[in-house]
């Protein structure tokens, strides 16, 4: 292996490097931690519907030349329509279900749906060519696409938190999460927060693949590594913890970033997976605490 | 309703015992995936089968049972099937380094965690080139005589099917199926139920580690791609679903059933076919839950050890 000098700068590059795409990482985990919050459901399918949403950029871009962050506007209520389809027609079945079932449910979603996509637009890579090159920022480069990515993730977040904490609704989806049978007798129509929040969660994962599309290739399959990563911000974060969500997202991000730095970018995620077990057996309830 | 099934199963196994002597190569080499996929699909059933802790990268055992027989051949100049057996070893102190951390912990974390395995062991394996080859993979010499292959591969399928049948009769199986039930009643119990799903854990992955040797030396290529491929997971899990999980015939039926299919029907669009399992599989939990056994087993009152 080739032997690199490590120096501050590069350091402090991969700090910021890592916080930008741990940004993105927060917004996608916040999906799906929302919808474990309420239905106690996994949603495997999560990385399927972050592949749509980045191919819903795509194409917007490919046809009619639209900015891919302006398609944010089509791509998240778009996949709202299709998270709270999902659940009316499937999930909701399995709500009240073991885990098990919901599980395998979204994963056949999943395979269903990437599948499908791969049938449609072929498993070729894409790619967005819309912004390209890097802010100098004194000695650190931070990449374009990275950092309008990174501000629109946390303007996402942002609102997802206004939304939770300032309306009616958010208030609802919190109470829901806390204790499903006492918000239905405080007159709470639980399944209908069932099929907003799936839908919510959804768009979370479409934005995600909106942003994600700006920088990395697109492709049917991209989805499945989003799940996994998400799992793991929301594991470091602790359950039903949503801030938490946001620190491990950052947390995650880093941590890449300075693996990728020390060892090799090829096991980074060997890196991130050794991480989450060792969370796992020290800290099983996150980093930060939560629910479990 | 018992023997009748015994003396059918017998006869099934008679005739597959002196099948090589007369089937033509291809029909040997079907049965062998049949066999391969029995296998495979049993050993899913018995963790997420019996204790519904679901396993989604199974396929991680096969693959490094798979390079572990092939070095072993290649590099140590073992027999095959000794080398085949040793690929239990690395898949059973996998599942352990695995299932310690992540199965004290209820929920979805094993889940998760299963979901990432396969694509870290296969990052790892492809990383470390000088020892396994990377991308470029491993050549075997080719095989001679496809039979000792097809009876070792039977032999796996026999066993593991005995093993869940020993395991549903006993004790143990019974710790496993209240953890499935209800995992906090089953502790209220006395059961040390981190420890039962660890033991159920740890030979769930046993043959896959065994099947993967096998697969190598019968394949005669091994590469990352090829043997940790996300399909074998979705496989195993569909077949035993389909089958019915946490019974003994359950996931025979299931491979035997959509190997066929498969063959006649799928092969020709594979997509296509990932997509139908997908579908499939929606379609087994939400309508079908307990799979054709636990049907069977309702309407013709079976006992369950069926």
């Amino acid at each position: 292996m080739m032997q690199v000098q490590i120096t501050g700068t590069m350091v402090l590059q991969i700090v910021v490097s890592g916080l930008l795409a741990g940004g993105l990482y927060a917004l996608v985990a916040l999906g799906l931690s929302l919808i474990f919050g309420v239905m106690r459901v996994i949603n495997l399918a999560h990385g399927a519907l972050l592949m749509l949403g980045a191919y819903t950029t795509y194409w917007l871009f490919a046809l009619f030349g639209l900015n891919p962050f302006l398609s944010l506007l089509v791509s998240v209520p778009m996949l709202f329509v299709v998270g709270a389809v999902l659940q009316k027609l499937f999930v909701h079945r399995v709500v009240e279900a073991p885990e098990l079932s919901s599980l395998l449910l979204t994963f056949g979603i999943s395979i269903f749906i990437a599948n499908v996509a791969m049938l449609a637009w072929s498993s070729d890579y894409r790619s967005v060519e819309f912004l390209t090159g890097s802010f100098i920022l004194g000695q650190i480069a931070v990449s374009k696409p990275r950092l309008i990515s990174f501000v629109a993730a946390l303007g996402l977040t942002g609102l997802a938190f206004l939304l939770l904490h300032r309306t009616k609704i958010g208030k609802a989806i919190r109470a829901t999460s806390q204790h499903r049978d006492v918000a239905q007798i405080c007159g709470i129509n639980v399944r209908r927060i069932d099929v907003i929040t799936f839908g919510l969660g959804a768009g979370l994962a479409g934005a995600g693949g909106s942003l994600v599309s700006t920088m990395f290739a697109v492709y049917p399959e991209m989805g499945l590594i989003y799940v996994f990563k998400s799992f793991l911000v929301i594991a470091l974060g602790g359950a039903g913890n949503y801030p938490g969500a946001f620190f491990g997202g950052l947390l995650l991000g880093l941590v890449e970033g300075l693996a990728s730095l020390f060892l090799t970018a090829q096991l980074s995620e060997v890196i991130a997976y050794i991480f989450l077990v060792i969370v796992l057996l020290v800290r099983p309830a996150g980093l930060l605490g939560g629910r479990t | 309703m018992m023997a009748g099934i015994l003396w059918l199963l017998l006869a099934v196994m008679g005739g597959l015992a002196v099948l090589p002597l007369f089937a033509s190569g291809y029909i040997i080499s079907f049965t062998i995936q049949i066999f391969m996929w029995i296998a495979l699909a049993g050993s899913w059933n018995l963790i997420s089968g019996f204790t519904g802790y679901v396993s989604f990268g199974h396929v991680a055992f096969f693959g490094v049972g798979a390079y572990t027989g092939a070095l072993l051949v290649t590099q140590a100049g073992w027999h095959w099937l000794p080398a085949s057996l040793a690929g239990c070893v690395p898949a059973a102190a996998l599942a352990l380094l695995i299932g310690y951390p992540c199965l004290r912990l209820k929920g979805p974390y094993f889940a998760i965690a299963m979901l990432g395995l396969n694509e870290v062991v296969r990052a790892l394996v492809s990383y470390f080139e000088s020892f396994t080859g990377g991308g470029s993979g491993i050549s075997l010499p080719p095989i001679l005589s496809i039979a000792p292959v097809y009876y070792a591969m039977g032999g796996a399928a026999v066993a593991v099917t005995l093993l869940t049948y020993r395991i549903i009769t006993s004790r143990f199986g019974l710790r496993l199926l209240s953890i499935r039930e209800d995992e906090i009643a089953a502790e209220t119990m006395g059961i040390n139920t981190s420890l039962m799903k660890l033991y159920a854990f740890l030979l769930s992955a046993l043959f896959p580690g065994i099947v993967g040797g096998l697969y190598a030396w019968y394949s005669s290529y091994i590469e990352p791609l090829g043997v940790f491929p996300l399909l074998t997971t979705i496989t195993m899990i569909i077949m035993c679903l389909f089958g019915g999980k946490g019974t003994v015939l359950g996931p025979v039926l299931g491979a035997v059933l959509l190997s066929v299919f498969q063959e006649l029907v799928w092969a020709r669009f594979l997509f296509v076919h990932q997509a139908i399992f997908g579908a499939l599989i929606v379609a087994v939990v939400l309508l079908m839950p307990r799979g054709i056994m636990g049907v069977l087993q309702e309407r013709y009152r079976l006992p369950r050890t069926v």
